[in-house]
């Protein structure tokens, strides 16, 4: 059974509950608030409060030092017209459209491998999953930096073969690329929810179609794409969320300034600039809802076009 | 939807006993989580402690710079702590490039250091939003005080910076990779910028690979400077506005890229690694660039690092007389204070041990340029090594040359450097040709300056 159906029966019970079920349920549910408490002020004063703190900022003229002044919707109409701005949503699309199939494909990949029943499985899935773990980290962004430098590993072992390799991150032309390619390798994450998933796929199906005559590559489309899309969908949302949000990586690989001429200036990196590097605070919040709207807007796409593609066996 | 179901025996408990039993759970749960709040606001609180209980009080002093300023400084903070035992100073320190993001941050946090090394490109940005306290009103000896240095940290919001040194912009050169490319030094009081063309270019192709003769320039405004009062313009006007039309620095980017095609300068993408490289790690330090665009201060800094000899040279001029080459005297960094700072008086005795105290004269020598204290930099004198030697001499060197002092940088200045290093590498790139860049630009910086 899987995770969903699992839902949708726990839901069922719930609605056969009776009354006296209900008071107790409210009893019970008291209790809990209590437990989450502290969580909830956490959530109040480190997230919440801060949200509409930088939505009133937002409307403002803010540079940090002193007390933000009412602009009204000047800072949007200024975007508008900001060049650089625009330069850096076409950055973080072509981060997103590209990095994100990309790397889900690499996943899907490396998962099928691994689901055929590998010796040593626990040790691969671990080696594979390794990189998503440090992928977002710092000191991976730097060690990225020193591969694909002028003079770094990826370009020596290109000298072996007498070709000059350009300054991959240096390069404007590049540079992008390299940074899209360090996404892609964290691929460890939405792997191991594909592999999740192909587990659950019940053997049956495949012995049926095995019987039927159905080739390995039939069996995939027929069978295992269909069963897996609700994964597929799961990873996809996660993914697209999370990239537009990306920004260590090109932080670190561009040395914060978005280089070279802005072709890694995703739009957190040039929202961060024009907050913190020239005390633009109302402008960087007024970015902020932008990009949350963009989020907001692709992940009801992504529901809306999963009618036509995600199958729920159920 | 609750995730777990109830389990049974929960459900059937009598009402009474659980009703008390959740009152308690709900005052307990109360109290932990007014904790909670109390513990994390008072941890929020941050900033210096007040006096703590002994007396003591506790500074933080924050400067970006490399390995030798962080030794040196710490070394002077000893020696002020040793004659202050009631004041504690705790360093911060880092490299240029992430200092102000972080300094921003915190200033808007509430959390500032109490002292703050400043740079004059921000220095207005600062002052004029009341960040920075005005020095002027407590003890802070200035009759010693160069008096074009001192009148750097003035405006219209007071004396909110003590210059820390005196600097001039120069270009380095390290001998070893002339003699062996087998080129001579120049001679700096007589040479032109096609002079540094031909020299660069001949070093670079009698260098192994990955030599050249000169770093470009572009990655910061002090050899824009240069070049603009060479001209006869300047960066910026004293109403402040920009000093220069679009095509003053279109020209500045066509030399450049001039200098590139002959392989006087690194590749374009070399010229994007090392913008990012720290001041140990630079092209100069590590015997990649036979020439290169510093301040005076950091040679002392730079010859450690590259462990040889250096050498400090003029900039070229148009006309080959060094009496053009309006090079000015800058205050390398400044001296200034939080003006949310708890403890003001603490704050100014220790800005005036740095900056008038022969003992912290002798350990920070020249780092930070040549003392603008004129009693402090007789006194040391015999205590500074070669390289500061050479840092002072080129000082005393160049005073008779100097152009009249350049109109302090406005508001906004602070991000004329990223959009310099930004259209450098899209002439780099062969992106965009000067010309363009150079009106990009300068609508750029216009539009910086004024908001």
């Amino acid at each position: 059974m899987s995770a969903i159906s699992e839902l949708s029966s726990l839901s069922r019970r719930k609605g056969r509950a009776t009354a006296e079920e209900k008071k107790a349920n409210g009893r019970d549910n008291k209790a809990a608030y209590i437990f989450l408490l502290p969580w909830i002020v956490g959530l109040v004063a480190i997230t919440i409060g801060p949200m509409i703190m930088s939505l009133y900022l937002s409307f403002t003229d803010y540079n940090l030092l002193q007390p933000p002044e009412w602009t009204g919707l000047d800072n949007f109409t200024r975007m508008l017209s900001d060049a650089r701005l625009h330069n850096s949503l076409g950055v973080t699309f072509t981060y997103v459209f590209i990095g994100v199939p990309l790397q889900l494909a690499v996943a899907l990949l490396i998962a099928l491998v691994l689901d055929k029943g590998l010796r040593g499985l626990p040790f691969y899935r671990s080696v594979f999953y390794l990189p998503s773990l440090l992928g977002g980290s710092v000191a991976v962004a730097i060690l990225w930096k020193q591969i694909f430098g002028t003079t770094g590993l990826v370009n020596q072992v290109l000298a072996m073969f007498g070709i000059q390799g350009p300054g991959w991150i240096s390069d404007p032309s590049t540079a992008l690329g390299s940074i899209i390619l360090l996404h892609v390798w964290t691929f460890g994450a939405p792997m191991i929810i594909f592999l999740a998933g192909l587990r659950q796929i019940p053997n049956m199906y495949y012995e049926a179609a095995k019987v039927d005559g159905a080739t390995t590559l039939q069996q995939f489309w027929r069978i295992t794409m269909p069963m897996l899309s609700p994964i597929i969908f799961f990873n996809l949302v996660l993914q697209i969320i999370g990239s537009f949000q990306s920004f260590t990586q090109a932080f670190i690989v561009s040395g914060g300034n978005g280089g070279p001429s802005d072709s890694t200036m995703f739009f957190t990196l040039y929202l961060y600039q024009k907050g913190f590097g020239q005390f633009d605070m109302g402008y960087a919040s007024a970015m902020a809802w932008v990009l949350l709207v963009i989020i907001g807007i692709f992940t009801a796409i992504n529901f809306i076009a999963s009618k036509y593609w995600v199958f729920y066996d159920d | 939807m609750p995730l777990f179901p109830r389990s049974a025996s929960a459900a059937k408990q009598p009402a009474g006993t659980s009703s008390r039993a959740a009152r308690r759970i709900r005052k307990t749960g109360v109290v932990a989580a007014a904790a909670a709040v109390v513990m994390a606001l008072s941890a929020c609180g941050g900033g210096s402690e007040p006096q703590s209980a002994d007396g003591t009080v506790e500074l933080r002093f924050s400067w970006w710079g490399g390995d030798k300023r962080a030794q040196l400084t710490q070394e002077a903070i000893k020696q002020f702590e040793a004659e202050n035992p009631n004041i504690k100073i705790k360093p911060e320190f880092g490299d240029w490039s992430g200092y102000w993001d972080k300094l921003a941050t915190q200033v808007a946090a509430n959390d500032a250091p109490d002292i703050i090394q400043m740079d004059e490109k921000y220095i207005t940005e600062y002052s004029s939003r009341g960040a920075l306290l005005d020095l002027s009103k407590y003890e802070i000896d200035t009759s010693k005080f160069d008096e074009a240095a001192l009148n750097a940290g003035k405006s219209e919001d007071g004396l909110t910076g003590i210059a820390a040194g005196i600097n001039a912009a120069t270009i380095l050169a390290n001998p070893a990779v002339f003699e062996a490319a087998g080129v001579p030094l120049p001679d700096d009081s007589t040479w032109t910028w096609e002079d540094f063309e031909r020299i660069a270019a001949e070093i670079t192709a009698k260098s192994p690979k990955g030599t050249y003769g000169a770093a470009a320039y572009g990655t910061d405004e002090a050899s824009l400077g240069v070049w603009l009062r060479q001209n006869g313009k300047s960066l910026y006007t004293s109403d402040g506005k920009l000093g220069f039309e679009p095509n003053d620095i279109a020209d500045w980017w066509a030399f450049l890229k001039q200098l590139s095609e002959k392989k006087a300068v690194p590749t374009a993408s070399e010229v994007v690694e090392a913008e990012a490289a720290p001041l140990d790690q630079s092209g100069l330090a590590t015997g990649k660039n036979a020439m290169a665009f510093w301040w005076s201060n950091q040679a002392p800094a730079l010859e450690k690092a590259s462990g040889g000899d250096l050498k400090i040279l003029r900039f070229p001029t148009k006309t080959g007389s060094a009496d053009d080459a309006g090079l000015w005297y800058k205050a390398s960094q400044f001296w200034s204070a939080s003006s949310r700072t708890k403890h003001p008086e603490e704050v100014a005795k220790f800005i005036n041990f740095l900056a008038n105290d022969v003992k912290a004269g002798e350990i920070l020598l020249a780092d930070r340029g040549v003392y603008p204290n004129s009693d402090v930099r007789a006194a040391i004198e015999p205590k500074l090594t070669p390289a500061d030697v050479k840092v002072v001499k080129f000082i005393d060197q160049i005073k008779d040359e100097l152009g009249e002092a350049p109109a302090p940088p406005p508001k906004g200045a602070g991000s004329i450097q990223e959009i310099i290093k930004r259209y450098t590498s899209e002439v780099l790139f062969e992106r965009l040709s000067p010309e363009d860049a150079g009106k990009k630009a300068h609508d750029e910086m216009k539009s910086a300056i004024s908001s």
